[in-house]
């Protein structure tokens, strides 16, 4: 049964690839001329490179005025100075801000995933009374602004004795991601064919073993997308975080930023060493999962 | 029933449906509960308070410097601090106003005061000042602002912490050189807004606020200018008579022929970030940025006044501006706890110590006489004319729920438009002046 399993899935691995980060067929790239062969290599440069320097600005910016002493003009930031940072981990509590929005970043991540996951799965394999409207409604959420929730969602974490405390905004950001992660996972599930499963079935497996261990390896790149979204969302999420939690040590990330901004100036050094020290964990995240993300995004746009 | 069934599949939909529909009604259930207005009580007095402060970050250090020092005298009292960024603190309160999620005291400024007193969420503290050591210690042209605020003519709804005024800022060392008298009357302002100003070599008079900000600004110029001493005469606003109309013209004049062009966007952070590091002669902001001015340039290269008067000899007619209180929650169950904190935070010694960080004007009268006032010009000029007789404070609306939109949302673009000569003085002041006579009329009709 093992070798049965692992047979297909190694046959399906190979077809999925197709979808996502193979590269194009050779007869492609050798026959006719494509669009990299017959532009001169400065058309695609140039305008590639303008594009990456009006979006590393803004970075540089933000580099130059976390490093460079207060007051100072300088264009470069030289000579450097760690003041804003010593001042934004230790005096503003970054520390602990970022403990607190690595904590809800993780769970949001795991429970999005996990009930996305659940949920996909059943609108992907199951047909039942209801589910086209209920993607519909799905559909239609993403309309809702979370704004617009905040205070029933006040209330019924008042009621829940959750106000001030890290789980509200865990639930309040799985909440709100769920509906644009259900459809991404059930449109992954549904590429994977039926027959798979059916295989593990006749050889024994019940519908979880072979879920597990047949569906849910060919799902990397969709997992990987849809946890990805739910980290760096509820990463830079700031109203909930704002208004469910009435205490600095639970405060995150976003919320520490603002603390930068006063009524009648802008602290710009420390916001920009705050916004550095925010950009690290994201950019790190991306940097290790693009290859997956990108193949995530375009299988699950493609045959969603 | 399913594109790809197991073998052993149950049909167990309907019990999960059930469970799913309960639970969901049941939250939805719990979310029907009260606002934020219930009664509370005075409680014993001791225990834990929260206070949320509305300037969170910035003005850290300083309340817990206030905080530690309140403890210790009062050892049976813990206060449990929240700091709110400033930027989002009125959407906090309205949650939480709605959610029964408030605090025991809050910092509140006039500028949202009256939206929190309509919806019920403040208990008055008129008669516990009268009882408290606070009595008479308080600026009288505050306490009027807070009153005016509230949008009722005989409670305090928040006891005055701090206030703001308008300023004009100059770069001492550009006056000297140009041999120029400092901006203490308009014709002087105006004069050297022209001399300072050499375009071609990147140097300016004054820098405008055209961004964010900028209708209430422009109200404070104009009024200051024309001496018109009230924003309302009977229920039409004062702001487009003639004499304001003709100072807004003059004041939307200087754009680009004695300020920089980009002034167009400028918010304060801009335009205080412009004066801190060009050559420009003259700004208009509060004593908010006084701390920023003097990082840039010394205390002594810089000089700060009130706005001029009219004209020689008469008396100054300087706009409101936000004043900063601490206000009580009509739902706090330690209300005599509280107003101890409140009582402390506001006494002579506190009230000094947050307004010297603060860089701003003490609410508590005793405070004038400190060191530091002595010491801080602008601070103390601003002081001396707040609280003095002669001169007449033009209470802006800050009581109007719309406020807010109008000055803001509503009247900034158009304000851009006089900057670039796409509207006359005349058509925006008539339009800022219908809006406000609308939302007056509105509120007067909310009141009966």
């Amino acid at each position: 049964m093992t070798t049965a399993v692992t047979t297909q899935q190694a046959t399906v691995s190979g077809a999925d690839t197709g979808a996502g980060d193979a590269p194009p067929p050779r007869a492609t790239r050798r026959g006719g001329r494509g669009i990299a062969d017959s532009a001169p290599r400065w058309q695609i440069f140039l305008p590639l490179g303008l594009y990456l320097l009006f979006t590393l600005i803004p970075f540089y910016w933000m580099l130059l005025f976390a490093l460079r002493p207060a007051g100072s003009t300088s264009l470069v930031p030289w000579p450097a100075t760690t003041a804003h940072f010593d001042k934004v981990w230790n005096d503003l509590g970054f520390a602990i801000f970022f403990r607190n929005s690595l904590l809800v970043g993780v769970a949001s991540l795991i429970m999005t995933t996990v009930v996305a996951l659940a949920g996909g799965y059943a609108l992907a394999r199951f047909k039942f009374r209801g589910r086209n409207g209920f993607l519909l409604a799905l559909l239609c959420s993403q309309f809702i602004p979370g704004a617009l929730m905040l205070v029933p969602l006040f209330e019924i974490f008042r009621n829940l004795n959750l106000v001030n405390s890290l789980w509200s905004v865990v639930i309040a950001e799985t909440v709100f991601q769920l509906p644009l992660s259900l459809i991404l996972i059930s449109g992954f599930i549904r590429n994977v064919p039926g027959e798979l499963e059916e295989a593990a079935w006749v050889d024994g497996c019940g519908r979880f073993r072979a879920f597990c261990a047949v569906v849910l390896p060919l799902l990397r790149p969709g997992l990987i997308a849809v946890g990805s979204f739910a980290f760096v969302h509820s990463w830079n999420h700031f109203l909930f975080a704002l208004m469910f939690l009435s205490s600095q040590e639970k405060y995150t990330i976003p919320v520490g930023l603002n603390y930068t901004i006063g009524a009648e100036s802008v602290d710009l050094g420390a916001l920009a060493a705050g916004g550095v020290v925010a950009a690290v964990p994201v950019v790190i995240v991306f940097a290790f999962i693009q290859k997956w993300l990108i193949a995530g995004f375009s299988a699950g746009a493609v045959k969603g | 029933m399913t594109t790809s069934q197991h073998p052993r599949a149950p049909r167990r939909t309907r019990p999960a449906a059930a469970v799913a529909l309960a639970a969901a009604l049941a939250l939805t259930a719990t979310a029907c509960g009260d606002d934020g207005t219930q009664a509370g009580a005075e409680g014993e007095g001791k225990g834990t308070i929260e206070f949320w402060d509305n300037n969170g970050g910035v003005r850290t250090p300083v309340w817990k410097k206030i905080i530690a020092e309140f403890e210790k005298q009062n050892p049976d009292i813990d206060v449990k601090y929240v700091p709110v960024p400033i930027t989002e603190v009125q959407s906090k309160y309205d949650t939480a106003i709605a959610g029964d999620g408030l605090p025991d005291v809050g910092g509140v400024s006039t500028s949202y005061l009256a939206n929190m007193v309509a919806q019920g969420a403040l208990d008055p503290v008129t008669d516990r000042i009268a009882d408290s050591p606070l009595k008479g210690k308080l600026s009288k042209g505050m306490v009027d602002s807070v009153r005016a605020a509230g949008g009722d003519d005989k409670e305090l709804f928040s006891v005055p912490t701090s206030a703001n005024q308008g300023m004009l800022w100059y770069r001492k060392d550009l006056f000297d050189k140009a041999g120029l008298d400092a901006p203490d009357s308009w014709e002087n302002f105006y004069t050297a807004a022209d001399e300072l100003t050499e375009a071609d070599r990147n140097k300016f008079g004054f820098t405008i606020r055209g961004g964010a900000g900028s209708v209430a600004q422009a109200l404070e110029m104009m009024y200051a200018q024309s001496g018109i001493d009230a924003f309302w005469d009977g229920d039409k606003t004062t702001l487009n008579a003639p004499e304001n109309v003709e100072a807004l013209e003059k004041y939307a004049g200087l754009y680009k022929k004695s300020t920089p062009s980009a002034d167009l966007n400028n918010d304060f952070t801009k335009m205080v970030a412009q004066f801190g590091s060009g050559e420009i002669g003259m700004l208009q902001h509060n004593l908010g940025s006084y701390t920023d001015h003097v990082k840039a340039f010394g205390k002594e290269k810089v000089g700060g006044i009130p706005l001029p008067a009219s004209a020689e000899g008469a008396p100054r007619t300087l706009a409101s501006n936000p004043v900063d209180g601490l206000g009580l929650f009509r739902g706090s169950e330690n209300k005599a706890a509280a107003w101890k904190f409140i009582e402390f935070a506001a006494s002579h010694e506190m009230n000094s110590l947050w307004n010297e960080e603060a860089g701003s004007i003490p609410a508590n009268n005793d405070a004038a006489d400190d060191a530091w006032i002595n010491d801080a010009e602008p601070v103390k000029a601003a002081m001396e004319s707040l609280n003095d007789p002669e001169t007449k404070i033009v209470q802006l609306p800050y009581y109007l729920p719309d406020w807010n939109n109008i000055s803001k949302a509503d009247m900034e673009p158009d304000f851009q438009k006089v900057l670039l000569g796409q509207m006359t003085a005349q058509d925006f002041a008539d339009k800022l002046a219908g809006l406000f006579n609308e939302a007056q009329a509105e509120w007067k009709e909310q009141q009966k």
